[in-house]
C-alpha cells in the first residue's frame, strides 16, 4: 500500500468536526480520485497527509513511513501540487524550479537533470525563460505541476489542478498526469470537482462527505452502479419503492441490476395514477452516482 | 547552497519590482531633496524669504532718532522692512498688498519717552496666519533697536563711543561636540538626511509584506512548508537580501546629502561620527524594520491590509518619531511620547553619529532598544509562519 489511513479525525476547535473516523487504502502506482462536495474534508484529508495540518487522532501511514514519528521521510517522498499557483509569477519556470530544488536539497547535476525531467515531463520546453506572470492558465498549472515533481516524489497530491482552464488545457493536463504515472509508478491523489476528469484518469475513487468516507471502490464498480433512470412525474408517489429514490416530482431508478426494479416502479405509477412526464436513462456516470451518495443539496449556499 | 537559492530569488523579485524599487530609492531622495531645501532657511541665520513688515508713515518730521532706528531695523536678517504711506487700510496692506506685518510707532519716539512717556505707543499688527513666535521676534528686534538708539545718543552726548560698546560684539558662540570637535553645524540637511533615511529603511515594509502576503495567497508558504526544510533558512533568505537593500539606501542617502543637495544649493551633509559606528547603526535599525516588516506580513492576510497597517504605522511611528517634525520643536509631553517609537530609536543614533559626533557608547541604548524590537518582532513572526494559522 502507499497510503494506509486508519480512523483518522480532525476537528477546527471542539464543535466543528472535519474529519470522522476516515479509514482509506491506497495502492502504490494507483491512481486515486477524492470526490466530495465543497466542505466534505478532502482538502484537509490533503493537508494531513502533507503533514501541513496536524491531526487529531488516527494512524496515517504514507509510503511505509508513519506520519506521527517519521515526517522527514513522509515529506521527502510525498509531492504536493496546492490548488493555487504556487510559484513566483515574476520569475520564470527554470528559475522557479531551481528555487523549489535547492529547497528539497538538489544542487549541481542532480538538481540540473530534476529540472529537465520536470521541465520535459511537463512540456515546459518553449516557455522556460518566460516569465511565469506571461502564461496561460494551462501554461501555469504545469508548471505548478512540474514543481511537485521536482523531488522525484513516491506519492503526488494534485489538489483540483485543472481549474479554471480551457478544456484542451485540461486534456493536456489529464494526459501529462497520467504519464507521470505511468513513467515511474508515481501513486497520484486527485481531488477535483469534475467528475468527467475523475472517471477518465482514476481507477479508484473514495466519495467523502461531512467529513466520512461514504464509499470506496473502483471507479469502474461506481459508473455501473451509477446506471439509473430519471423520471419527471406529475407528483410524488405516497408509496416507497425499493431500488427508488424521490427528489419531489423526480425519481431516481437503480438500473444497475436490470431493469426489474424500473418495471415495478412503473406499476406503482399506475397504480397511483402518476403520470411520466419525461424520462432519461442510459451509460451511469460518476456524476450520477456521486448525486446519489450525497444528495443533491447544494453545500455552500 | 539552498541559501544562495533563496538569496537570488528575494533579489530577482525585488529588482524586478519597479515599484518597490521606486518606493525604497526615489521616494526618500526626493523626501531629502524637497525637505533640505525647504527647511535650508529655518536653520540658517540668513533667510532668502524675509517677512514683510510695513512701516506706517504718519507724515511727521523725521528726527535723527527715528532714521538711526530705521537703519539698524532695515539691517534685520528676519524682517523687510519698508515704510508706505497710511492712506491704505491694514486690511488691505496686510491681505492685498503681501505684507506680513504693520508697524505704526511714533516719528518723535525719543521726545516722547523723555516728555510723555504715556502717549508712546507702539502698535504691531499681523496677518492671522503669521506664527506668534515670529510677532515676539519682530517686537524683540523693535524694543532692542529702540534702547539701543537711546543709548547711543546719550553715550554720544557724553563723547562715548557706543560702537564700542555694542554687546553684541562680545557674545562668543559656538557649538560643543561629544567626542571631538569635528561635529557637524545643524543644518536642515544634517536633519533631513537620517530622518528620511529611517523612513526609507522602515518602508522595506511594503515590498516585503507584498511578497510574502502573495506567497501566502498563491499557496507558495504551504507547498514550501510541505517540503522538509526548516524554517530559518527561509525567513533568513528573505532577510539578507533586504538588509543589502537597507545598506545601499543608507550610501546613497549619505551620497544625495553629500553631493546632490549643495548642488541644488542646499548646505553639504557632514558625517561627523566614525563610519563604523553608521555601519553598525545602519545594520541595528535594518535589523528591526525588517523584523518589523515580517511581522506585519505575517498577521495581514491581503496585501491591502498589509499596504494599510504597515503604511499607517509606518506613518505614526515617523510622526511620533521626530521624522516629520524635528523632536525639539515638539511640546515636552509629545517629546516624552517619542521615546516609545522605534524610529525615534534610529534617529537618534543616526543624529548622535551625523551631527553630534557621538561615539559607540552614545549609540548603544538606542540600538539594544532596535535589536530587541527586532527580537520580539522576529520571534512572533516565526511562530505565526510555523503555526500556520493565518
Amino acid at each position: 500500500m502507499s497510503i494506509t489511513i486508519h480512523a483518522l479525525s480532525h476537528s477546527y476547535g471542539a464543535d466543528t468536526p472535519v474529519l470522522q473516523g476516515i479509514d482509506l487504502r491506497i495502492k502504490k502506482g494507483s491512481l486515486f480520485g477524492l470526490l466530495g462536495p465543497n466542505g466534505a474534508g478532502k482538502t484537509t484529508l490533503v493537508s494531513i497527509l502533507n503533514t501541513l495540518v496536524k491531526k487529531d487522532s488516527g494512524r496515517v501511514e504514507v509510503c511505509g513511513y508513519d506520519l506521527d514519528s517519521q515526517v522527514q521521510k513522509v515529506k521527502a517522498c510525498s509531492g504536493y501540487v496546492p490548488q493555487g499557483y504556487a510559484f513566483y509569477p515574476q520569475l520564470n519556470a527554470r528559475e522557479n524550479l531551481e528555487f523549489f530544488a535547492a529547497l528539497h536539497g538538489l544542487q549541481g547535476a542532480r538538481m540540473r537533470r530534476r529540472i529537465e525531467y520536470a521541465i520535459e515531463a511537463t512540456a515546459l520546453e518553449q516557455k522556460a525563460l518566460q516569465r511565469a506572470y506571461t502564461y496561460s492558465g494551462g501554461l501555469k498549472r504545469r508548471l505548478n505541476i512540474a514543481i511537485g515533481l521536482l523531488n522525484d516524489p513516491r506519492v503526488l497530491y494534485l489538489d483540483e489542478p485543472t481549474v479554471g482552464i480551457d478544456p484542451q488545457s485540461r486534456h493536456y493536463i489529464l494526459e501529462v498526469i497520467k504519464k507521470i504515472n505511468r513513467r515511474k509508478q508515481t501513486t497520484i491523489v486527485y481531488t477535483s470537482h469534475y467528475m468527467e476528469e475523475i472517471e477518465y484518469l482514476c481507477d479508484e475513487v473514495a466519495i467523502l462527505d461531512g467529513g466520512k468516507v461514504l464509499l470506496q471502490s473502483s471507479v469502474s464498480e461506481l459508473t455501473k452502479a451509477g446506471r439509473a433512470a430519471t423520471l419527471t412525474l406529475s407528483g410524488q408517489p405516497a408509496q416507497a419503492c425499493e431500488g427508488v429514490r424521490y427528489e419531489k416530482r423526480r425519481a431516481y431508478v437503480d438500473l444497475s441490476r436490470g431493469y426489474d426494479t424500473l418495471r415495478r416502479f412503473l406499476n406503482l405509477l399506475e397504480k397511483e395514477r402518476i403520470e411520466v412526464l419525461d424520462m432519461q436513462s442510459g451509460r451511469g456516470d460518476l456524476e450520477q452516482f456521486f448525486l446519489q451518495v450525497t444528495s443533491e443539496r447544494l453545500r455552500d449556499g | 547552497m539552498m541559501l544562495g537559492y533563496i538569496v537570488k530569488k528575494e533579489f530577482t523579485l525585488i529588482f524586478r519590482d519597479i515599484h518597490a524599487l521606486l518606493v525604497l530609492f526615489v521616494m526618500p531622495t526626493l523626501f531629502i531633496l524637497i525637505m533640505s531645501l525647504a527647511l535650508h532657511d529655518s536653520y540658517s541665520q540668513k533667510m532668502e524669504v524675509k517677512f514683510q513688515v510695513a512701516l506706517l508713515e504718519n507724515g511727521e518730521e523725521q528726527p535723527l532718532a527715528y532714521t538711526m532706528l530705521m537703519q539698524k531695523l532695515r539691517q534685520s536678517g528676519t524682517f523687510h522692512f519698508q515704510s508706505v504711506k497710511s492712506e491704505s487700510s491694514l486690511k488691505e496692506l496686510l491681505y492685498q498688498k503681501g505684507y506680513d506685518f504693520a508697524v505704526a510707532f511714533p516719528a518723535d519716539f525719543k521726545q516722547r519717552l523723555q516728555n510723555d512717556r504715556e502717549s508712546f505707543r507702539a502698535r504691531f499688527f499681523a496677518r492671522s496666519d503669521v506664527s506668534p513666535r515670529q510677532m515676539a521676534l519682530l517686537k524683540g528686534l523693535y524694543s532692542t533697536n529702540v534702547s539701543k538708539v537711546l543709548l547711543e545718543q546719550v553715550l554720544g552726548s557724553l563723547g562715548v563711543s557706543a560702537a564700542e560698546n555694542d554687546i553684541g560684539d562680545r557674545i562668543e558662540s559656538r557649538y560643543v561636540y561629544k567626542q571631538n570637535d569635528k561635529g557637524a553645524k545643524p543644518t536642515s540637511v544634517q536633519q533631513s538626511v537620517p530622518a528620511w533615511l529611517v523612513f526609507s529603511m522602515f518602508f522595506i515594509l511594503i515590498p516585503i509584506s507584498n511578497t510574502f502576503i502573495n506567497e501566502k495567497r498563491l499557496g507558495t508558504i504551504e507547498r514550501i512548508r510541505s517540503i522538509d526544510v526548516s524554517l530559518w533558512p527561509i525567513l533568513f533568505g528573505k532577510f539578507l537580501p533586504y538588509f543589502v537593500i537597507n545598506q545601499i539606501q543608507v550610501v546613497l542617502m549619505i551620497a544625495v546629502g553629500y553631493f546632490l543637495v549643495p548642488l541644488l544649493g542646499g548646505d553639504r551633509l557632514q558625517i561627523a561620527g566614525n563610519p563604523l559606528h553608521i555601519a553598525l547603526m545602519a545594520a541595528a535599525v535594518s535589523f528591526a524594520s525588517i523584523c518589523f516588516a515580517l511581522l506585519i506580513a505575517n498577521i495581514s492576510k491581503t496585501t491591502e491590509e498589509a499596504t494599510s497597517i504597515g503604511g499607517v504605522s509606518n506613518i505614526i511611528l515617523a510622526a511620533l518619531g521626530g521624522i516629520m517634525v524635528p523632536k525639539f520643536v515638539m511640546p515636552e509631553f509629545m517629546q516624552e511620547v517619542t521615546e516609545y517609537s522605534p524610529m525615534a530609536w534610529a534617529l537618534q543614533g543616526f543624529l548622535e553619529l551625523f551631527t553630534r559626533a557621538g561615539g559607540l557608547s552614545d549609540i548603544a541604548a538606542d540600538a539594544g532598544k532596535l535589536l530587541l524590537f527586532g527580537i520580539i518582532s522576529l520571534l512572533l513572526s516565526f511562530y505565526i509562519l510555523q503555526k500556520g494559522s493565518r
